[in-house]
C-alpha cells in the first residue's frame, strides 16, 4: 500500500501508470473503440480495405490510413494493445516462475544442486538473448510447419491456453501457433536473470542473523522458506520482474518486425511496422505507416520503464534516489 | 593476477561445450528426415534418396554419438575422408547462403565489425560523458533531462529508431542513404585497382588513398552508426552515473575537496578514474548489445552484414545457417565477457584477490 502511494506521488511513475491504465482501457474496450466489421471469421484479422499495394493516407474512413495490402492500421494499433498485453503478460509470467523455481532450488539446497544449475544458466547467458530466440524460432516454426512436433506440441497447447484461452482438447490455430513459437523461443531464452537474482537473495538472507537465528531455535525448514526467505528475497524481485513486460513486448517486437513472430495481417504492433520494410524510400510521404504503430509500442513500453524505475527505487533502499 | 586469468580460462571450455550442446540439442528436435533435407542442397526427388543420405550419416544413431560425429567430423565410407565436425570449423551448408555457413560467415563478417567499431566509439565515449554530466548534476535539470533521455531511449525498439532516422535523414532529406556503399563506389571497390586488406570499407579506403570511397562508406554508416549505438547511450548513462554517484559520496572525494582542489580537478582525477572500475563490466553487456543489435539495424538499412544474413535466413527456415551464426555469436560472447574479466581483474586489484 505504501509503495503505491508513493508511486502515485512521483510524477513520472504517474504519467506511467495512467499510460499503462489507458492502454488497459484501449485493450478491453477494443470493440468499442474499432468495432469488428461483420463477417470477421478472427477480431485479430486486421481487415482490409481492397488489395492495392500503395498505402494510403489517414482520410475520414481510416483514421491512421492503411499499410500495402490496405490493412487499417487504426484497427490494428487498437486490437493490437490486446496482442502485446497477453503475449507481455504470459511471456513473463512463465520467465520469472521458470527463473523462481531454478534460482530458488539452487539457492536453497546449495552444493551440487547449486552447482549443476548455475552452470546450466552460465550456457545459456552465453547466446545473445536476440539471436538465440531468433534460432529457436526457426527450429520450432520448422517443426510445427511440417505438422509434427511430438512432445512440443503439447507446450504449444499449455501456452494457447494461457496465451488466448484456447480450449486445449482442440488443435491449434496456425496463425495462433506462430505467435506461440516466438512466444516459447523468449521464454527459454529469458530466465536466466530471474534464477540469479533470487539465487544470489537467498544465499544472502540464509546467512542474515535472523535466519540463523530462527534456524536455531528449530524452526522448520519450510517455515524459514516461507517466513524468511520468500518475503524477504523472493517477492521484491517478481514485483520488479513484473515490469518487464514492457521490455519482453519489445522483444516480441522485434521477432515479428523479421517476420518470425505475428502474421501479416494479424493485429500486432511489429508486424504492421514490418510492412515500412518495403516502403523505405517514400517513408517521407508514408510517414503514417510507422508513426502510428511506432508510437503505440514505445508509449507502451515507456509507461512500463517508468513504472519500473521508480518501483526500483522504492524498493531497493541501497538505490534510493539514484535512480540507478 | 596469473591464478586469476586461468580461473577464468579454465571455465571457457565448459561454457563453450555447454553451447555446443544446447545447439545440437535444438538441431535434434528435427526429426532425421528434416535433417537430412537440410543437409543437401535441393530436396532429391528421387525415392528413397533421403533415406540414404541419413544412413550414410548417421542421422538415426543415438543421440550422444550424432553429438560427437557433429562435433569432429566422421569419415566418409567411399572416400575415407573426414568430413564436417564443427571443431575443424565446419558449421554445414547454408541454403540461403548458397556456400559453406563458415564461407558465409567470414564473407560477412567484415561488414559486421566496421559497423560494430564505429559505433562502439560513440556508444562508449558519448555514453560515459552523459553519465558523468548526469552524476555531477545531481538532481539538478540536467540531471533531470538526461534522465528522461535515458528511459525514452530505452524505450524505443531499434526497429523504430532506424526507421524514424531513415525517414528524416534519407527519404526527407536525402542526406544518409542506406546499404553500404554508392554504386558507383562499390564498383571501384570490387575492381582489381583497388586492394581490399581488411574487407572494411572505411579502413581499406584510407589505406588505398581514396578518400572519396572513405567519406561514401561514412556517409552510409552514419545512420546505422547511430541507430546501433542510441540504445546502449541510455544504459551507459545509467551505469556511469549511479557508479559516479557512489564515489561522489566515498571518504576520499572529501579529502580532495579539503585539499583544496577545485571541483572540476576532483571530478577529473579522482572521481572519473574510480567510477569507471564497474563500466568496464558493462563492456561484456555492450557486446550482447552489439551482437543482437546488429540482427535489426543490418536487416532494416539493408547492410550485408552477418546479421541481415541471419534475419534472411531465418525467415527462410535454414535452420543450418542461423545455427551456425548463433554458435559463432556466442563463441564471441564467451570470449568477450572473458576478456572483460580479465580487464577488470587488471584495473580493480580488489577482485583479484577473492
Amino acid at each position: 500500500m505504501k509503495v503505491m502511494v508513493r508511486l502515485l506521488k512521483n510524477p513520472t511513475s504517474l504519467a506511467g501508470i495512467i499510460l499503462l491504465l489507458a492502454y488497459v482501457v484501449i485493450a478491453l474496450a477494443a470493440p468499442v473503440f474499432a468495432p469488428i466489421p461483420p463477417r470477421s471469421r478472427d477480431p485479430y484479422i486486421i481487415p482490409r480495405d481492397g488489395f492495392t499495394t500503395e498505402p494510403k493516407l489517414p482520410d475520414e474512413e481510416h483514421r491512421f490510413g492503411t499499410t500495402e495490402g490496405q490493412y487499417d492500421i487504426y484497427y490494428g494499433v487498437i486490437w493490437g494493445t490486446r496482442t502485446a498485453f497477453r503475449v507481455g503478460v504470459v511471456i513473463t509470467g512463465i520467465t520469472v516462475i521458470l527463473g523462481l523455481l531454478i534460482g530458488s532450488l539452487a539457492g536453497f539446497y546449495g552444493r551440487w544442486v547449486d552447482e549443476i544449475l548455475m552452470r546450466i544458466t552460465e550456457v545459456f547467458q552465453a547466446f545473445p538473448f536476440l539471436l538465440a530466440a531468433i534460432t529457436l524460432t526457426s527450429v520450432l516454426q520448422t517443426l510445427y510447419g511440417r505438422g509434427e512436433a511430438g512432445g512440443i506440441s503439447y507446450l504449444a497447447q499449455i501456452l494457447a491456453f494461457l496465451t488466448f484461452g484456447h480450449n486445449p482438447t482442440k488443435p491449434v490455430d496456425p496463425v495462433q501457433l506462430q505467435i506461440l513459437t516466438g512466444m516459447l523461443a523468449i521464454i527459454i531464452f529469458g530466465w536466466m536473470t530471474y534464477a540469479r537474482v533470487i539465487r544470489g537473495n537467498i544465499l544472502a538472507v540464509k546467512e542474515f542473523e535472523y535466519a540463523l537465528a530462527a534456524r536455531t531455535i528449530g524452526a522448520s525448514n519450510m517455515r524459514i522458506l516461507m517466513r524468511h526467505l520468500m518475503p524477504n528475497a523472493v517477492f521484491p524481485v517478481l514485483v520488479l520482474a513484473s515490469m518487464d513486460i514492457g521490455a519482453y513486448v519489445l522483444t516480441f517486437a522485434a521477432l515479428s518486425f523479421l517476420g518470425l513472430g505475428a502474421q501479416t495481417g494479424y493485429a500486432d504492433w511489429g508486424q504492421m511496422i514490418s510492412f515500412a520494410r518495403n516502403w523505405i524510400p517514400s517513408l517521407a510521404q508514408y510517414w503514417h505507416i510507422v508513426v502510428y504503430p511506432g508510437m503505440a509500442i514505445v508509449l507502451f513500453v515507456l509507461a512500463w520503464n517508468l513504472v519500473g524505475d521508480a518501483l526500483r527505487d522504492i524498493m531497493d533502499p541501497r538505490l534510493r534516489g539514484r535512480g540507478a | 593476477m596469473i591464478n586469476y586469468i586461468i580461473r577464468r580460462l579454465l571455465i571457457i571450455p565448459m561454457l563453450l561445450a555447454g553451447v555446443t550442446v544446447l545447439i545440437f540439442a535444438m538441431l535434434s528436435l528435427l526429426t532425421p528426415f528434416e535433417r537430412a533435407s537440410l543437409y543437401v542442397s535441393d530436396i532429391p526427388k528421387r525415392q528413397g534418396a533421403l533415406e540414404l543420405i541419413i544412413e550414410k550419416y548417421g542421422l538415426d544413431d543415438p543421440i550422444p554419438l550424432q553429438y560427437w560425429h557433429w562435433m569432429v567430423g566422421q569419415e566418409d565410407s567411399e572416400t575415407g575422408e573426414i568430413k564436417g565436425g564443427v571443431l575443424r570449423g565446419d558449421l554445414g551448408w547454408s541454403k540461403v547462403g548458397k556456400g559453406s555457413v563458415t564461407e558465409v560467415i567470414g564473407r560477412r563478417l567484415p561488414a559486421t565489425a566496421e559497423l560494430a567499431l564505429w559505433a562502439s566509439i560513440p556508444m562508449i565515449g558519448i555514453g560515459i560523458w552523459l553519465g558523468v554530466l548526469s552524476a555531477v548534476n545531481h538532481n539538478k535539470l540536467a540531471d533531470q533531462i538526461l534522465r528522461v533521455f535515458s528511459i525514452v531511449g530505452w524505450s524505443i525498439p531499434t526497429f523504430v529508431f532506424g526507421l524514424l532516422v531513415l525517414m528524416i535523414f534519407y527519404a526527407k532529406l536525402g542526406w544518409f542513404p542506406p546499404e553500404r556503399l554508392s554504386d558507383w563506389a562499390s564498383q571501384i571497390v570490387q575492381s582489381d585497382s583497388f586492394t581490399r586488406y581488411t574487407q572494411m570499407n572505411t579502413i581499406d579506403a584510407l589505406l588505398n588513398l581514396r578518400l572519396d570511397i572513405f567519406f561514401d562508406a561514412v556517409r552510409h554508416l552514419v545512420l546505422p552508426v547511430t541507430t546501433l549505438a542510441y540504445l546502449n547511450w541510455a544504459y551507459m548513462l545509467r551505469v556511469t552515473r549511479s557508479s559516479m554517484l557512489d564515489t561522489l559520496n566515498q571518504d576520499y572525494m572529501t579529502t580532495a575537496r579539503s585539499k583544496g582542489l577545485a571541483e572540476k580537478v576532483v571530478v577529473r582525477r579522482h572521481a572519473v578514474p574510480n567510477a569507471l572500475i564497474p563500466v568496464v563490466t558493462v563492456a561484456a553487456l555492450m557486446m550482447i548489445g552489439l551482437l543482437n543489435g546488429v540482427v535489426i539495424t543490418e536487416t532494416i538499412f539493408s547492410y550485408p552484414g552477418m546479421g541481415s544474413f541471419l534475419a534472411i535466413a531465418a525467415l527462410s527456415l535454414d535452420v543450418v545457417s542461423v545455427l551456425g551464426i548463433t554458435l559463432f555469436s556466442s563463441f564471441i560472447l564467451v570470449f568477450g565477457n572473458l576478456i572483460a574479466d580479465v580487464l577488470y581483474g587488471v584495473i580493480d586489484p580488489r577482485i583479484r584477490l577473492q
